[in-house]
């Protein structure tokens, strides 16, 4: 083990963009490698959408943003959703028609259970060290669907929850560290239950969506387990979606109105806070 | 090592002796505004004395310890004396300092511990660059360790932090030093990065084996004056079945990281994570660890959100009475909270 004096870190750590210039801005140019980054939010809002988005602009050249970089995207929500990628990628494809296509360049995989995603990460490392291109994005969507059904609300069960919490994302970031790689995973949303809960980020009055008043699933543990976790929520009117920083190392609280198109996921400039 | 050992001419010599500085320790604490008041001196003079003086009682102890310690005898009047002139770290927020009764301590072992977002490894950023102020400003002129388990260390961020400190020092340069040219600031961010070295650790054996060769590294760097754990439980809530071996790996390394405290006179930072624990059919929080965990660190502190704003309490200390105060994180690091700026300037 080597001390490394920060000078030699690279100056900015290095930012996957998510194909759109005002969402990147709000990120702070991106979702940075070496990370953690949890999407949270409630069905339909769309962070499925994001998540193909960053894999299919991560194919960009840095120069544009990317990572010139292939992509393991792990999806426990089933069907994935294979005509929207094409969609994306046909829309990317007309407007940088030098590239591959981007669907070449994204490896899937399903996974059932929370043991399965824990027994797969030493498989992707040996991948990794064995892939002919860079991979530099990991995609894991969503990670809550995987914990929501197996366990039961006791103390034992409980424990081995988080305890697998924890396992999955050491494992997670040591990828992340080894080949340099953004993880993201997506979580779902749960009702806020009263007094109970803790308060956890930024957004003081707490997470409203659709109205109603929400928190992320997987409690506290998992909390921990990520760097960085962006909210997304629409209105009662299901007019404007929102995504803010509730936490991350790097960012102020900030958020940014964006709405969903054929060609993606579009910031909306104006309503910038 | 005397006075009369110092290569300082001979008037000046008499001066230190006339004023009562005797030993180089002595002259070693006070400021440099001081000892020019003292001796009647000009302030740049006063900080090549001083200077002299530091190095040459630094030359005296090549391990950094106290002989006394090493013999195994100190009177308390010893330890008050030398409590009285141990170092903080400031954290850049007034409030947080005063009911830390001035910063972070040397040689003691400090936890801090918090929510998810509520600015833990903000507050580690902001130390190791805070250590790094020179002398000359109040601070330590030290240098960092800063070792990162969960990958939350954004080099973007300190730079952040390490411009807006260079800014401040610059202003109280202005405000107090107009004659004082000589150390005029004249660092750059870039010098800051240099002085935290990094240690990125993915696992608890890594964890364990990097603490353990701590000592052998801060023996080469003796400037090293923080060591910032962040955080200190990743790694130990993984893969534990065996919890009476957790407790003893845990022990080990804290009473590891206390030595070093003691031996190098550097303050050691722990971050810590919170859990729910069940007490009498009520889940309230508390930190990650466990309870025979929370007896291995000299101070305790928990942050926590009240309201809109982010506070501090010392939860666990042997000198300071259990206190809170509003801190808040901006872009420029960690501050004063906004609305006790407000109140100040009422009043």
């Amino acid at each position: 083990m080597r001390a490394q004096k920060v000078l030699e870190l690279q100056q900015q750590s290095q930012k996957c963009s998510v194909g759109c210039p005002v969402l990147d801005r709000c990120l702070g140019g991106g979702i940075p490698c070496n990370s953690v980054t949890e999407l949270v939010g409630e069905s339909g809002v769309g962070k499925t959408q994001l998540c193909l988005q960053l894999v299919i602009s991560a194919q960009l050249p840095p120069s544009l943003g990317g990572l010139s970089a292939s992509s393991i995207f792990i999806h426990t929500e089933f069907p994935f959703p294979f005509r929207r990628l094409r969609q994306l990628s046909r829309a990317f494809l007309a407007s940088h028609p030098d590239l591959l296509d981007p669907c070449d360049r994204v490896f899937l995989r399903a996974v059932h259970s929370a043991a399965d995603l824990l027994a797969l990460i030493p498989i992707i490392e040996t991948f990794l060290l064995h892939s002919p291109s860079p991979v530099r994005i990991i995609v894991i969507d969503s990670i809550a669907a995987l914990f929501r059904s197996d366990f039961d609300n006791t103390g034992s069960d409980l424990r081995r929850r988080s305890s697998l919490f924890f396992r999955i994302s050491g494992g997670l970031r040591r990828l992340a560290k080894r080949f340099g790689i953004a993880v993201v995973v997506t979580n779902q949303v749960v009702d806020f239950m009263g007094d109970g809960d803790v308060r956890v980020g930024n957004l003081g009055n707490g997470l409203y969506s659709s109205g109603r008043r929400v928190c992320a699933a997987l409690g506290l543990a998992w909390a921990h387990c990520v760097n960085s976790r962006l909210f997304f929520c629409r209105d009662d009117n299901e007019k404007s979606r929102r995504m803010s920083v509730v936490f991350a190392p790097h960012l102020p609280h900030s958020s940014c109105e964006y709405v969903i198109k054929g060609e993606g996921l579009f910031g909306q400039e104006t309503t910038s806070v | 090592m005397e006075v009369g050992m110092l290569p300082i001419s001979s008037s000046k010599r008499g001066k230190l002796l006339a004023a009562g500085y005797t030993t180089l320790d002595a002259i070693a604490r006070v400021s440099p505004t001081h000892l020019a008041r003292d001796i009647d001196v000009s302030d740049g003079e006063a900080l090549e004395i001083l200077n002299l003086a530091t190095k040459a009682s630094a030359l005296e102890r090549p391990n950094g310890t106290h002989s006394a310690v090493v013999g195994g005898g100190q009177t308390a009047w010893d330890m008050l004396n030398d409590e009285k002139f141990s170092s903080y770290i400031t954290t850049s927020c007034v409030d947080l300092d005063n009911i830390l009764g001035g910063g972070i301590k040397c040689t003691e072992v400090t936890e801090i511990g918090g929510v998810p977002g509520i600015g833990k490894t903000q507050i580690g950023i902001q130390l190791a660059v805070n250590v790094q102020i020179p002398r000359e400003y109040g601070g330590l002129g030290g240098k960092a360790i800063y070792i990162d388990t969960e990958g939350s260390f954004m080099v973007e961020r300190v730079q952040q932090v390490a411009e807006a400190c260079i800014e401040d020092m610059a202003e109280y340069s202005h405000h107090f030093h107009k004659d004082f040219q000589t150390c005029d600031v004249k660092m750059h961010h870039n010098n800051i990065f240099e002085n935290i070295f990094y240690f990125r650790v993915c696992s608890y054996t890594e964890q364990i084996a990097l603490i353990n060769y701590l000592d052998k590294f801060v023996t080469e760097n003796k400037d090293v004056k923080i060591i910032v754990v962040d955080s200190v439980t990743f790694h130990f809530r993984q893969d534990f079945d065996d919890m009476p071996l957790r407790t003893r790996l845990l022990g080990e390394m804290a009473l590891n990281l206390m030595k070093l405290a003691k031996r190098f006179c550097l303050a050691v930072v722990m971050l810590n994570q919170v859990t729910t624990k069940c007490i009498e059919g009520s889940f309230q929080l508390t930190l990650a660890l466990g309870d025979s965990w929370s007896h291995s660190c000299t101070n305790r502190i928990i942050l926590f959100w009240n309201g809109n704003e982010r506070y501090a309490f010392i939860d666990k200390s042997p000198s300071l009475k259990a206190a809170s105060a509003p801190y808040s994180v901006t872009t420029r690091g960690i501050r004063n909270s906004t609305s006790s700026c407000k109140r100040i300037k009422m009043m």
